[in-house]
């Protein structure tokens, strides 16, 4: 089953690169907009006599918005529409003949997705930032093998997330809406906009209990060395803890929405 | 030709309210996820104090009225919204719109009228009337004669750049994407004082792509703030002389483009 789950994440690799005017057009908008999110930083630090805010001091600020953008296509953040798709058109009908898992099937196929977005958009994404700013990079090989585990569980807890909110295509005609509204929590809560660090402390305490900084502060809070030593594990736990929480909601949902399905004879 | 868009567009409208639920998901998700960035930065600003010497009130100010402006012409404009109209060239229903008696122009408008851009406006309005309070702008008779003719040739300019993006179109439909970098990327840029930006960029979107003109330099006349990039003070009495005359600009390129399409042989 895994050799068969591979070849699936293959075959959507290399779909992906088949689209490379799209990806240098959205490689150049995702940098620049990483311009735009680094000159507000660099402007509000000018402001602050106090080197450091929520424990990032410029350089690891600027860097956080570099990782930020580079992370964009690698989880998804603007949302995913497949699986919504196949729901509302009844393809989804066709994934239940396969002798595979529904949810690892999907997610063999955004992993083949997640790499090649990794390939044309994150990395040549950070190539231009190391160009234009001074990056704080993570300072020895336990950063970096923290920081490369925090991103293959901050993928794996996006994708368990949108898989989750395409559900509601079982019950809703136009799901798209559920999809958008799910995508803007995303970006909110993830500390994509701002650093969850920069926030107030209600409000941090209040995004800390959703899964979504998750997705994009915590490996980026150990990209630039916020987060080391025990810390870093206890934000890797946290991770997992929410990666089993997400699957086996997805789960249940899943099956739920099959024997909907099965029911109306779709 | 008002009377055939208006017919047109009721009918657009009618089947956008069809699905009555999804509709009021979508204009509350759309206004929250525009305001929530605004919130993402109210809230990180707190631990700064000024931004390129603005508080957050005056950034509230152009902020508002550069997303009130550009959601009004997203509804407006929503048929030349390049990401949509690539769809007809590549499907080839273009041609459908040629053969019919009613102007090009005028169907185009008519086409679609993205009624969800609604909760945009709402957002933008109310921080602009936040800001309001907040702001210290001392009003005068020629300050509030002057906001609606900036709204407006605001509003003509980010049309003008969705229709250059249409225009765009009828050479290719590869890479589109570059065009948000002009129309959102913008939008965002102008949310902020522009003097925060390096000289290259600000130049950029001042002399080849005037958008700093448009919200920018007028913010400075309502403000009474002295002009840090040094421009004649008649760079803040522009807009709406610009906003008309760059889609002027844009209509005369879109006919041009017209002319020289050949449809796609479907």
């Amino acid at each position: 089953m895994l050799t068969t789950l591979l070849a699936v994440a293959r075959q959507a690799l290399n779909r992906q690169l088949v689209y490379r005017a799209a990806n240098l057009a959205g490689l150049v908008t995702n940098a620049f907009f990483g311009f735009l999110r680094a000159s507000v930083l660099i402007a509000l630090f000018a402001a602050k006599t106090a080197p450091r805010v929520g424990g990032l001091d410029l350089r690891a600020a600027v860097t956080y918005t570099g990782v930020a953008q580079a992370l964009i296509v690698w989880v998804a953040l603007w949302g995913w529409w497949d699986l919504i798709d196949a729901i509302k058109t009844g393809d989804i009908a066709s994934d239940l003949q396969r002798p595979l898992s529904v949810f690892w099937y999907w997610c063999a196929q955004d992993a083949g997705r997640a790499v090649a977005q990794l390939v044309m958009r994150s990395l040549p994404i950070m190539a231009v930032y190391a160009v234009l700013f001074p990056l704080a990079l993570p300072r020895d090989v336990v950063q970096w093998i923290g920081f490369g585990t925090a991103i293959v569980m901050a993928w794996l807890l996006c994708f368990a997330w949108r898989f989750l909110y395409s559900l509601a295509g079982f019950w809703l005609t136009d799901a798209t809406s559920i999809g958008r509204a799910a995508a803007f929590l995303m970006t909110f809560l993830s500390g994509f906009l701002m650093p969850v660090g920069f926030f107030p402390p209600w409000a941090q305490t209040l995004m800390l209990l959703t899964p979504f900084p998750s997705f994009i502060n915590t490996p980026i809070e150990i990209f630039v060395n916020v987060a080391t030593g025990p810390h870093m594990l206890a934000l890797l736990a946290i991770q997992a803890f929410w990666i089993v929480v997400l699957i086996t909601l997805a789960h249940v949902v899943l099956y739920a929405g099959l024997r909907r399905l099965t029911m109306e004879g779709g | 030709m008002i009377s055939h868009y208006l017919k047109l567009v009721s009918g657009v409208l009618r089947s956008q309210l069809a699905y009555r639920t999804a509709f009021i998901v979508d204009v509350i998700t759309v206004g929250m996820s525009n305001a929530l960035e605004f919130v993402a930065f109210a809230l990180a600003f707190a631990g700064f104090g000024h931004i390129g010497g603005w508080s957050l009130w005056q950034v509230a100010f152009s902020w508002g009225l550069s997303e009130a402006a550009f959601g009004t012409m997203d509804m407006i404009f929503s048929g030349f919204d390049p990401a949509r109209f690539a769809q007809h060239i590549k499907r080839g229903t273009f041609d459908q719109f040629l053969l019919r008696p009613v102007g090009l122009v005028t169907q185009i408008f008519a086409s679609d009228f993205a009624l969800r851009r609604l909760g945009r406006v709402a957002q933008g309005l109310a921080i602009f009337a936040l800001a309001n309070a907040g702001a210290g702008v001392i009003w005068t008779p020629a300050k509030l004669a002057y906001l609606p003719l900036v709204f407006v040739g605001a509003v003509a300019f980010y049309g003008a750049l969705f229709v250059f993006g249409a225009t765009l179109c009828f050479w290719s439909t590869e890479g589109l994407e570059i065009v948000n970098l002009f129309t959102y990327g913008g939008t965002t840029m102008a949310s902020y004082p522009m003097h925060i930006y390096t000289d290259v960029v600000r130049r950029l979107f001042t002399f080849v792509v005037p958008t700093a003109l448009m919200i920018y330099y007028p913010a400075l006349f309502f403000f009474d703030l002295p002009d840090p990039t040094g421009l004649p003070k008649i760079a803040q009495y522009l807009a709406p002389l610009v906003g008309f005359g760059v889609l002027t600009l844009a209509l005369v390129s879109w006919r041009v483009g017209v002319y020289k399409y050949q449809g796609t042989g479907s």
